[in-house]
């Protein structure tokens, strides 16, 4: 093993991701008087986070004034088929409305009613209007808000870094082994305590509404440190994605189409909700709605691209120019004019609900290891409800960012096992090194195309099988033998997809085996072949076990109000 | 079978090479392909270390620009040509790391240097009352997503970092605009050299959001300086003084046109239209050969051509500076004159030669008469090329004969090309001079540092633009320049002292080809005449 140079950069709390989470996370903390350093995978402000397009969920109550966080609990939970981790739940529902005040104190500007209060929508399985928005550019709103944040406070922002190992030591966090993307230097980062905010996962699918850095880093880096991964075959097909042209397909349509009263159509023009969910027609949850859409394609009432088609056309032209801004400017990218003209669409990977396994703290089950947003599991249970992610990513970054700032406080930086640190940047060197190998685009095609035609919508015993065997093999054949074609360390995409595309074959087969260990239909993971039997009512845990081994378990649910029927 | 087309990338890797070099790569061509899509072919099937920046792929990150054809946009929304060359380069003014990545730390320092948050001075009440109307603009200015393409292509910015350029100077009018902001954004406006901006509208034009910079953010914030007492720099006040108390924005020289001409009534017969005609102040005071020019192109082409005898300055300089008072009173004024002209000599159409009172006319006083009266004013304003070439129409235009041996190049006026969307029309006109072998200038339509009350107020940084327009315009090779706006003509002209390029303005050429056209016309009599007897 050859001893490769590294520069070690102290912290108190470190941020890995600069998403919605990741920022309030570090903006929670640097109040705390700490040092904080927060790693991007890309500039400030690019995060994935800013292509949320519909809405924050929050039961202020000011259209519909009978909502209270109770109902919004209820929603949340029977939304998420009773799979979600009731505490964690609870909270999402009691501190939203103080983090949407914390977004409007940095600067945020939410649409407003008549009254100057802070307008809201209706969206999929909501009893009320909940869901406020800035038009459909919500994500974005929030985003250059909290970059807006980020540069008030004393946050170190390291950018185009690429976190790539978790440091493990006497059972707690220790910080993390890094790139630097712009040079290709190796860099450790130590801290006494670490906020993961790396978002999904939905580039390890062919079709996806995700930035293309989102490839599942956090899961894949949690569950080599040993941490424990809940609810993993639980993944949000969006039910709307665009379908073309090639190069936008799985770009997301907004639910907020829907919520303003978008229909949607067969190509015998049926609006076919009608047959499948007739109480709630398009605001049936989204798994169902996903579900209608592919039913509909395989019967051969899709539209001519693979789709089914999606209209707006019936609302006033200054409702849909004003609160859906960006679907306008999408698809006239793509020629088409949704003021009067269908869109086409079909469903895209969207939402993991699945993700690192938090308790009250948003603490890990490793000691200084805290987590928020789209990488934390258990908050959505089976499915989540449109608007409740980006309500996530602020109740949650702000508990992971307060709770991280004080167990630093409480704790003295851990030593690191430098050892494993060489050997994690050999790893990543011998990538560069290797004479002969698969290259990452190639090997990339081949897993997304596994996961996208095996592990979708509908799932069966032996795709699932068939999966995980696949998964095994590559993990054993192929990632080893990733070869960048150019040995540049200097900002090399080839390099960085090829240290990416270990990290997507484990989360991948997290998706592959824990669909494959629930036998019944649950929430967004559909056997076309279910289990009668299997009531589903449980989560599954996965951790490593002994020679790193895969370790899947069924873990009785956390409730505290709501018992599954 | 497909479409190939040839894309040429800036490749730059400063470990190992001297300089920046172009790679050029074959794509195959995909309807609705835009340029990220070139990229990541390329990256895919030719070299997987070529470096750019991407990741919504949607317009929503701003991660993706670069100079697409030597003007910054973000790749992502920007669709390719398949029937031209694609040239790509990192943005400007930012260091490349590698090929079109660049590094963003300047830029980011230059933001926080504004302290670009929205600042409190006491707790805000939680849930706090917002009332729609009162952060209309700010919701507009606000969609910004930082991908500092218009950094890049601005020419301000381009000269000296003392500007923040108009995505900074955009977040400094969202915190202006901000009821909750309790800092002065004003003072530090003129801090920030907020009186440097042209108002060329390039970043505009680019912008993926649409955001109107130079109206909602750089005037915006030069007229509440104007109220909170700041004195217009000494240059411009001059003009506005001026405009106030003559109706002209510059003082009287030799004989005024309008004094000049003895009739306001230019009549044809069998006129194919008739329009009134706006001089401007620089036409009126300056170019007086210029506006009979104009008037003979169109009475040539059988249009009548009214010149109403009292006009008045469009107020661009007041607009554009801030003082809204007199730009409002001018507004009033001018309205006025053309709907009596219209009135008198049913007529509903004025005809402009000035790229910058053009603009005005269309882009500021429509939406503030309309503000004020509700309805905005009764007549159409066409650009002279833009009436000639879409409303006479290319088949009914008097082709001119003169040849004229000539290299032409093109300057196209910020206020006409973006102001106007006159982009193709004077062009046409030039290709119609015979002997007129036209140059395309791929930086023609870049600023020439007049405007914006820059070269009245900032003349040191404004010849500083000129001079890149300069090598610009040197680069083509041209014989000479041309272009279409006063204002433009007469920077680009002390530009070019010292050089063999003169500035000609559009209508003074075609004339020029007329008459060569009707000398030739007249040899040709002559000599049949002479033959016949």
């Amino acid at each position: 093993m050859d001893e490769l140079p590294y520069k070690t950069i102290l912290c108190d709390v470190l941020v890995v991701g600069a998403g919605g989470a990741g920022c309030r996370a570090a903006i929670e903390a640097s109040r705390l008087n700490l040092d904080v350093i927060m790693l991007s995978k890309e500039l400030i402000g690019k995060a994935h986070t800013s292509m949320a397009e519909g809405g924050y969920n929050v039961s202020l109550g000011n259209v519909d004034p009978d909502d209270d966080p109770e109902t919004h609990f209820k929603d949340t939970i029977v939304g998420g088929n009773y799979l979600n981790n009731q505490e964690l739940a609870e909270i999402l529902v009691n501190d939203a409305s103080q983090r949407a005040f914390d977004l409007e104190e940095m600067g945020a500007l939410f649409d407003r009613t008549p009254e100057g209060k802070i307008a809201q929508r209706v969206f999929g399985k909501q009893s009320w209007r909940r869901t406020a928005y800035a038009s459909d550019r919500t994500g974005s709103e929030i985003m250059i808000t909290l970059v807006e944040g980020i540069r008030k406070e004393s946050v170190r922002v390291f950018d185009e870094i690429f976190a790539t190992r978790l440091l493990v030591h006497d059972g707690r966090i220790a910080g993390v082994t890094a790139i630097d993307l712009k040079y290709g230097d190796y860099l450790v980062f130590r801290a006494q305590a670490v906020v993961m905010a790396t978002g999904g996962a939905g580039r390890i699918f062919t079709v996806t509404s995700n930035a293309q850095l989102d490839v599942g880093d956090g899961y894949a880096m949690a569950f080599e440190a040993g941490c424990d991964i809940i609810d993993m075959e639980m993944i949000q097909f969006h039910p709307t994605g665009m379908v073309a042209p090639e190069s936008a397909k799985g770009r997301l349509v907004t639910e907020a189409v829907r919520g303003e009263g978008g229909i949607l159509l067969n190509n015998k023009g049926e609006r076919f909700m009608n047959n499948y969910y007739p109480e709630v027609m398009e605001l049936a949850g989204r798994d169902q709605v996903a579900r209608s859409i592919m039913t509909e394609v395989l019967a051969g009432r899709g539209s001519p691209d693979g789709g089914v088609y999606l209209s707006i056309s019936h609302l006033p032209k200054r409702i849909v120019e004003f609160r859906l801004e960006s679907m306008i400017e999408q698809f006239e990218d793509a020629g088409v004019d949704i003021r009067d003209e269908p869109m086409q669409v079909s469903p895209t990977a969207h939402h993991f609900m699945g993700g690192l396994k938090i308790d009250t703290n948003a603490q890990t089950t490793i000691p200084g290891l805290f987590s928020a947003g789209e990488c934390t599991g258990g908050i959505h249970g089976g499915n989540r409800l449109g608007g409740n992610a980006l309500a996530g990513t602020q109740v949650f970054g702000a508990l992971a960012g307060g709770n991280a700032a004080r167990f630093a406080k409480e704790h003295e930086r851990t030593g690191v096992d430098r050892k494993e640190i060489q050997k994690e940047f050999n790893r990543l060197e011998a990538m560069l090194k290797r004479k002969e190998g698969i290259s990452p685009s190639v090997a990339r095609k081949e897993l997304t195309d596994l996961m996208w035609s095996k592990v979708q919508i509908f799932r069966k015993e032996e795709d699932m099988a068939y999966a995980v065997k696949e998964l095994k093999r590559i993990e054993k054949e192929v990632v080893p033998n990733i070869k960048v074609d150019m040995p540049i360390k200097r900002f090399n995409p080839g390099w960085h997809q090829a240290i990416e595309f270990e990290h997507m074959v484990t989360t991948a087969r997290m998706v592959a085996e824990a669909a494959f260990m629930r036998k019944g239909s649950r929430g967004a993971h559909y056997r076309v072949d279910g289990d009668p039997n299997d009531d589903g009512y449980y989560n599954i845990v996965i951790r490593k076990g002994p020679k790193g081994k895969m370790k899947l378990q069924k873990e009785d649910l956390v409730i505290t109000k709501i018992a599954p029927p | 079978m497909t479409k190939k087309f040839k894309a040429s990338i800036e490749r730059y890797n400063p470990d190992t090479d001297d300089a920046p070099y172009f790679e050029d790569f074959e794509v195959e061509y995909e309807p609705g392909m835009t340029v990220l899509d070139a990229l990541l072919y390329v990256q895919d099937k030719y070299d997987s270390s070529l470096a750019f920046r991407w990741e919504c792929r949607g317009g929503q990150c701003g991660s993706c620009a670069v100079r697409v054809n030597t003007i910054a946009r973000i790749a992502c929304r920007t669709k390719v040509d398949p029937d031209a060359d694609l040239i790509l380069q990192p943005m400007q003014k930012m260091p490349v790391i590698k090929d079109l990545v660049v590094d963003m730390t300047q830029t980011e320092a230059r933001i926080r240097r504004i302290r670009p948050y929205v600042a409190r001075d006491k707790p805000p009440e939680r849930p706090e009352i917002i009332h729609s109307q009162d952060i209309e603009i700010l919701r507009e200015i606000r969609k910004c997503i930082e991908c500092s393409a218009c950094l890049s292509n601005c020419p301000i910015v381009h000269e000296t970092w003392d500007y923040p350029g108009p995505m900074i100077i955009r977040q400094l009018a969202r915190l202006e605009l901000d009821p909750r902001d309790v800092e002065d954004r004003v003072a530090m406006a003129m801090d920030e050299a907020v009186y440097s901006c042209t108002t060329c509208k390039l970043c505009e034009d680019i912008c993926p959001k649409s955001i109107k910079i130079p109206k909602l953010a750089v005037e915006l914030l030069r007229a509440k300086a104007v109220e909170a007492g700041y004195p217009l720099l000494e240059g411009q006040r001059i003009f506005v003084d001026s405009m106030k108390e003559t109706g002209r924005s510059v003082p009287e020289k030799k004989t005024p046109l309008l004094k000049n001409l003895e009739t306001e009534e230019f009549l044809v017969e069998n006129p194919v239209g008739r329009v009134a005609f706006f001089t401007g102040c620089l036409i009126d005071y300056r170019m007086q050969s210029t506006g009979k020019a104009l008037i003979e192109v169109l009475n040539r082409n059988n249009v009548d051509v009214i010149v109403p005898k009292e006009q008045w300055c469009c107020a661009s300089p007041a607009f554009r500076t801030g003082d809204m008072e007199t730009a409002t009173m001018c507004t009033e004024r001018v309205t006025k004159i053309f709907e009596d002209a219209m009135d008198k000599y049913d007529l509903d159409t004025v005809i402009i030669a000035c790229a910058g009172c053009g603009k005005t006319l269309q882009e500021d006083h429509r939406p503030l008469i309309e503000e004020m009266r509700g309805t905005p004013p009764r007549f159409k304003v066409y650009d002279m090329a833009e009436y000639l070439v879409d409303v006479v129409g290319m088949d009914r235009i008097v082709k001119p004969t003169g040849k004229l041996d000539l290299k032409v190049t093109y300057h196209e006026p910020c206020h006409l090309g973006r102001g106007q969307s006159v982009v193709d029309q004077p062009i046409e006109l030039l290709k119609l001079i015979p002997g007129v072998e036209y140059i395309d200038d791929p930086y023609k339509n870049r600023c020439c540092g007049a405007g914006g009350g820059l070269r009245a107020g900032q003349r040191e940084l404004s010849m500083k633009i000129a001079k890149t327009k300069k090598e610009y315009i040197e680069a083509t090779g041209a014989d000479v320049v041309t272009t279409e706006c006063p204002f433009c003509t007469i920077q680009i002209k002390d530009i070019l002292k010292g050089t063999d390029i003169p500035c000609l303005y559009m209508p003074d050429l075609l004339l020029e080809s007329y008459k060569k056209g009707d000398e030739k016309k007249a040899e040709g009599k002559t000599a049949k005449a002479k033959a016949e007897a």
